[in-house]
């Protein structure tokens, strides 16, 4: 008789339990997971925008959550790549603007000319984000924010120094560095700081110029580094670093140390850099930190900036790409563009452009060749190794920059 | 009668003889065959597809699409053709040698200390060496770039403190041939824990009469070495080094991250370094695969001499 009370009660546990877990793996069965990739620099300058997008896509999608994965800028094309061969790619995925083209060429993103009308804004993408989603006519991608280059001060070490306005050209920049320098004397401490290898800052020096990388031209490209007026940048570049910036950072790259790091332990007074830069100079300074557009060496202009920015694409492996399409459009909507725009980004609409400094920086600016095999030519760190080369005296000028041409053309030119 | 239950005897006799002695023969085999079952599982699969890919053209098209197209020796004849092939492998020839020699010399002189040390010490020292062997490649990368970082590294503001020099600001990755030795340094450190111990542990079969009788002699540290404890332990040192170049011909991990992509360019490539960013930098996976199946034939042949001393090993014993 015990045992029999004993096998029914058991009986009676085993199927609560089994009816739970059915209940259970029932409501998982309806849980799905976007996965999206964005770059660290969300993270660090404006999860907010993230969050409003996530919570955004949940409520209109029920049964959905989202899991953002934050990827380096140095090493996510080849987990991009991993996922790719093992049929496990992300449903969204951040590609830099001089990223997409090789994978565009290789069909590795879904065509979203269709809905296009989607996403808010559509028909006045700034031209430069525009033309590196498409691919042969079509879409491929949706322009997310563009960033030129700006250089971040310390309002307080300016203002001791007497220097009253922000300089108007090249070499009254160099002077007003020169009389904080003199003002401040601690060790290790530099009046402007910037990554000697940092290309995407110091070529603006060669298009200042009129100078450029390569041309194509008859289907074929020409590196463009050796011109004349190429070479006139890299002296002048040179000759800036060389009396403004530490010697110690001349084969240092922009990851490591990250400039906002060296303004924020006071260790220098000026950098160059994404406008977003302001996110990160210390709690001691963020009310002493301003922002003005790199000065041309002609009086009166601007120096080009590079016109970084980023588009979202959605892979074409994707089992969730309407879904995708619906978090792309949740969070590039009007009111996170101008979100964006708000921590120092330029939005992707031109008519969302407010004349901020930012807007005002990318008035002039310079893009790298839209070539399929650009992105080789900064894999294979051809620029980084030119500068500093120039920087540490190793090579010429026309030297390095002759070796550094011919490497680019060759590199383009693959097939 | 009797002739028939002699047979009927005899028969159920011999069959067990058989057996047990095909048994008995076949027991090896049967405890290798799991071990050898799972390597042949996990690994069979990979050269299979290591190998087609080397005779395909597989780049980031063909990954996209899951397939390759095939086109024969071509990678391999591209690869043999390439200037950047055969100087990476000399650059690489000379870091192993470099590496070994300092991981051989070195490990052999710190477990020559041990065998003096107070038993105190020599666990302190010991525990040491275990802790650096314990430490993950990666977490060891991490600490010596703080330590050797450009500006507020400690390795930089020792060596000023010390008046060794002025190392202010001094960026330790500046050229080639600095960045591959800052390599070689930590390749170095974590390679000593495993030759110390080995050593240490084939310097305990020294006869310690022998030792005693050659300096009763008159012989000098170095001849006591080199005649009496150098025998003793060259076998010991013969399957180190074979082991250290395989090894160290090899390297990726340290030498990729220590030196970090944005300054990884031919000019410090290692053939570790050169397969990666041809594979996986470049997309050029048919590529990748042939330098990698190039590595394996220059390893194989390396590691003929290994094995071959390891039987001999096991036959003598």
């Amino acid at each position: 008789m015990r045992y029999r009370v004993l096998a029914v009660v058991a009986a009676a546990i085993a199927l609560s339990v089994v009816a739970a877990t059915a209940a259970a793996s029932g409501k998982q069965a309806t849980a799905h997971t976007l996965t999206v990739w964005l770059q660290v620099d969300a993270q660090n300058g404006w999860p907010q925008v993230v969050n409003a997008a996530n919570n955004a896509f949940e409520n209109s999608h029920s049964g959905w959550n989202v899991n953002v994965q934050y990827q380096n800028w140095g090493d996510h094309l080849q987990k991009f790549d991993a996922t790719i061969a093992a049929n496990n790619t992300p449903d969204v995925i951040e590609m830099g603007n001089t990223e997409m083209t090789k994978y565009m060429a290789a069909g590795a993103f879904a065509n979203l000319s269709a809905s296009k009308g989607q996403f808010d804004n559509s028909g006045h993408w700034l031209a430069g984000l525009k033309k590196s989603s498409m691919f042969n006519g079509k879409l491929y991608g949706v322009p997310y924010y563009a960033g030129s280059r700006l250089v971040t001060y310390r309002t307080d070490l300016f203002k001791k120094a007497g220097v009253k306005k922000a300089p108007g050209s090249l070499k009254k920049f160099e002077a007003d560095l020169a009389s904080v320098k003199s003002k401040n004397h601690s060790k290790g401490f530099s009046p402007f700081y910037m990554a000697g290898t940092d290309w995407y800052s110091a070529l603006s020096f060669v298009y200042d110029y009129g100078g450029s990388i390569a041309k194509l031209s008859h289907g074929k490209w020409h590196g463009t580094l050796a011109s004349k007026k190429s070479i006139a940048g890299l002296k002048a570049y040179r000759t800036f670093f060389r009396s403004t910036a530490p010697k110690s950072a001349s084969k240092l790259n922009e990851a490591n140390p990250a400039p906002y790091t060296v303004f924020s332990q006071n260790r220098t007074s000026a950098i160059f850099g994404p406008g977003w830069f302001s996110c990160c100079t210390g709690k001691k300074y963020t009310k002493v930190t301003g922002q003005f557009v790199m000065p041309s060496h002609k009086a009166g202009q601007s120096m080009p900036g590079f016109l970084g920015g980023s588009d979202l694409a959605v892979p074409g492996q994707s089992n969730s790409q309407a879904e995708a399409r619906a978090w792309i459009a949740a969070f590039t909507n009007t009111a996170n563009e101008k979100a964006l725009q708000a921590v120092g980004n330029i939005p992707n609409a031109t008519n969302l452009l407010n004349g901020t400094v930012n807007d005002r920086a990318a008035k002039a600016s310079w893009f790298v060749p839209t070539a399929k095999h650009w992105v080789d030519v900064e894999n294979g760190n051809i620029l980084r190794t030119m500068l500093g080369q120039i920087l540490t005296g190793q090579l010429s000028v026309k030297k390095a920059a002759q070796t550094a041409s011919a490497n680019i053309a060759y590199t383009l030119n693959q097939s | 009668m009797g002739a028939a239950a002699e047979v009927a005897l005899q028969r159920p006799r011999r069959r067990p003889l058989v057996w047990r002695r095909v048994r008995n023969g076949a027991v090896p085999y049967l405890l290798v065959f799991p071990v050898v079952a799972v390597l042949a599982g996990v690994l069979a699969y990979p050269l299979y597809y290591l190998v087609r890919i080397s005779l395909e053209r597989f780049q980031l098209f063909e990954l996209v699409r899951g397939a390759g197209v095939y086109i024969g020796l071509d990678n391999f004849r591209s690869v043999l053709h390439d200037s950047t092939f055969w100087h990476t492998l000399l650059r690489t020839v000379v870091f192993t040698a470099a590496n070994v020699t300092l991981t051989i010399v070195g490990g052999t002189l710190i477990a020559l200390l041990l065998v003096r040390l107070w038993a105190a010490v020599r666990i302190l020292l010991t525990v040491g060496l275990i802790l650096v062997w314990a430490m993950p490649p990666v977490v060891a990368v991490q600490v010596w770039i703080w330590m050797t970082n450009v500006q507020n590294g400690v390795l930089n503001y020792i060596l000023t403190e010390l008046h060794i020099g002025d190392y202010f600001g001094h960026n330790w990755f500046d050229s080639s041939f600095s960045q591959l030795a800052m390599v070689t340094t930590l390749v170095v450190w974590g390679a000593l824990p495993f030759v110390v111990i080995t050593v240490y542990a084939a310097l305990s079969q020294v006869p310690h009469e022998l030792v005693e009788a050659a300096q009763i002699d008159g012989a000098r540290a170095w001849r006591v070495f080199k005649d009496v404890t150098l025998p003793v332990i060259t076998p010991i040192l013969y399957i180190l080094t074979c082991l250290s170049i395989l090894w160290d011909f090899g390297v990726f991990t340290q030498a990729y991250l220590l030196i970090q992509q944005p300054a990884i360019v031919p000019g410090n490539y290692l053939m570790g370094i050169y397969l990666f960013e041809e594979a996986y930098f470049k997309n050029d996976y048919g590529r990748g695969a042939a330098i990698s199946i190039l590595m394996l034939a220059i390893v194989a042949v390396l590691s003929i001499f290994y094995v071959r001393r390891m039987v001999r090993v096991g036959e003598v014993e």
